[in-house]
């Protein structure tokens, strides 16, 4: 385990394209987390009421709540973090290096190893930090405080995790079927920002399809059931019934995609062949 | 240790070409195993299965008697026709995942670069290297772990003259050492100047098989030349080791019985009075060898 690791920190910690996708990554976070309040005070200037109410006074930052909206929000910046891990291993088809790392002595078992590490190093590494943000912000204006708020609906944080780890995989088996990271990063955006919300809302909303089959299918595409695990809670604050809790069946369909997605990695590596 | 690698019956197909066949192959320790063919014969792609890179359709090889092919990897130099390293990594950093991989210490990566004369160079990144720089590295690589088995595919190939004069120099040295070496190549001369066993692949199938210096051991021509061209036909007529002679203008072609070689035709004449001007011993070369092996599998 710490093997694989080490063998893919060697191989990024001298590469500065690494470092600045990190640190984008990072300071979405950061921005992300502080957001939330400088969009309602921006709300408030632009002279915006719900229902006359203040928009500042909205507890977005109340634990628990606050994991829920924060990790909501968040979940949109994942897409950064995938290109890490595209990157790291289109650079490993293109150089050969993948060829060469395996003729040198490692397995191709080790090799899976070392890119879900690397995947399971970055999924911590951000959870850590947005729990410590959310414990910040919460420090600074939750209006409730101790740990039975605070400890409360941690779920959130851990499907946070687990989004990162699923959406990471899918871009890693993305990166082994194309190959070229340029066109990776593009079908992924194209498929998850495009189509498929497109697709979705088509299938959801249409009259010859809206209350059919059709719209039920939605839920079981890749995308789809990956942000459903999430649901949006900002209906709360306008005394709208929300989902607060994570759906079990959203997670039921993307342990199905992630189980896919794992076997089409494990297939590949075993499967193709690698000439220089 | 028994053998260093046994291959039996490995067959790979891709698509329509059939590119193994059923190869049987074995290199025993301290060998130096060429693995001769023309292009498209099946060498790399046998290179490639024997270090998991490639699939086999069927048939199985083992390393070392018994041991897992990934540790049997660990202690296998591999030079392989394109360097493959990380370009934005300098030679050093390159080298210590080599190491990290190969699970051997980083103690010998400062000699090694040394040894291939990348040391002024070692902390500039790979891609800034030429092209003869990358594949010293590549060696330089291949020796980090001080492995007793090297494979070679096409190892010259790229190279300036200096270059395959070195790398020659080098797999003789290693040779030297008790090293098995095994390597692919379509360069007869090449494997006739460093291999001690050799193959033939043509279309994925081995045609012959033997000791390099047995093909080329028929010894057994002398040409010869003296002042006086038929005064020196007429007295090896009567030489007890003579099979045929033969004269062309300048000089006489002999060929002789078994057991008889140039030192017998020298010691025969200096009895006779006469002193030759010119002894050579022909051999055969590789390459008539292998024009012949071809030929008769035609």
């Amino acid at each position: 385990m710490i093997r694989t690791l080490t063998l893919e920190w060697l191989k990024l910690k001298n590469y500065r394209i690494f470092w600045i996708l990190l640190g984008m990554y990072m300071l979405s976070l950061v921005v992300i987390a502080a957001g939330g309040g400088l969009f309602l005070e921006w709300l408030k200037h632009e002279g915006a009421e719900f229902q006359g109410i203040d928009p500042t006074i909205f507890p977005i930052y109340d634990f628990p709540d606050i994991w829920q909206n924060m990790t909501y929000l968040a979940s949109f910046g994942i897409i950064l973090l995938t290109f890490i891990v595209i990157i790291s291993v289109t650079n490993d088809i293109s150089y050969n290096t993948l060829r060469q790392n395996i003729i040198d002595g490692i397995s191709k078992r080790e090799y899976l190893m070392s890119k879900m590490m690397l995947i399971l190093s970055l999924a911590g590494l951000s959870t850590a930090l947005l729990f410590v943000l959310g414990i910040i912000h919460g420090a600074i204006y939750s209006h409730v405080w101790g740990s039975q708020f605070i400890f409360d609906e941690l779920e959130f944080v851990a499907v946070y995790f687990y989004q990162i780890v699923l959406f990471c995989t899918m871009a890693f088996f993305i990166s082994l079927v194309v190959k070229k990271s340029g066109f990776v990063i593009v079908a992924l955006f194209l498929y998850a920002l495009m189509f498929e919300p497109i697709a979705s809302t088509i299938l959801e909303n249409a009259p010859f399809s809206r209350d059919t089959w059709a719209a039920d299918i939605v839920q079981f595409f890749p995308i789809k059931s990956m942000n459903n695990l999430i649901k949006v809670p900002f209906g709360r604050y306008i005394f709208k019934e929300i989902h607060d809790n994570v759906s079990l069946r959203a997670l039921g369909i993307s342990l199905g995609w992630f189980a896919i997605y794992l076997s089409g990695i494990v297939f590949i590596l075993k499967k193709r062949d690698l000439k220089g | 240790m028994e053998q260093t690698l046994e291959i039996r019956e490995l067959s790979k197909r891709f698509g329509k070409i059939q590119a193994v066949n059923k190869l049987d192959l074995k290199v025993l320790p301290g060998q130096v195993y060429g693995i001769l063919g023309p292009n498209g014969s099946g060498k790399t792609t046998t290179l490639g299965m024997i270090l998991e890179v490639v699939a086999p359709d069927s048939g199985i090889f083992r390393w070392f008697d018994n041991v897992s092919n990934v540790e049997a990897r660990k202690k296998i130099g591999s030079i392989l026709e394109t360097p493959s390293f990380y370009p934005y990594l300098t030679a050093v950093q390159n080298l210590k995942i080599v190491a990290h991989i190969k699970q051997c210490s980083t103690d010998r990566i400062e000699p090694v670069l040394k040894m291939v004369g990348l040391h002024d160079r070692k902390d500039d990144k790979f891609k800034a290297y030429s092209l003869g720089m990358k594949q010293r590295l590549s060696i330089g690589a291949a020796l980090l772990s001080d492995p007793p088995v090297l494979i070679l595919d096409e190892p010259t190939n790229g190279l300036d003259p200096e270059g395959i004069a070195e790398v020659r120099a080098l797999i003789k040295d290693i040779a030297a050492q008790g090293k098995t070496i095994i390597m692919a190549s379509h360069l007869l001369d090449e494997v006739q100047k460093v291999c001690t066993h050799f193959c033939i692949l043509r279309k994925g199938v081995k045609l012959h098989e033997g000791l390099v210096e047995d093909t080329l051991g028929e010894i057994n021509r002398i040409e010869v030349s003296h002042e006086n061209l038929d005064h020196l036909e007429d007295v090896l007529a009567n030489f007890e080791g003579l099979e045929t002679i033969r004269k062309n203008t300048t000089s006489l072609h002999l060929s002789l019985k078994e057991n008889y070689n140039a030192t017998h035709v020298n010691a025969f004449c200096f009895e006779k009075d006469i002193v030759l001007r010119k002894l050579v011993t022909h051999t055969n070369s590789l390459e008539q060898e292998f024009l012949k092996i071809l030929k008769e599998h035609d």
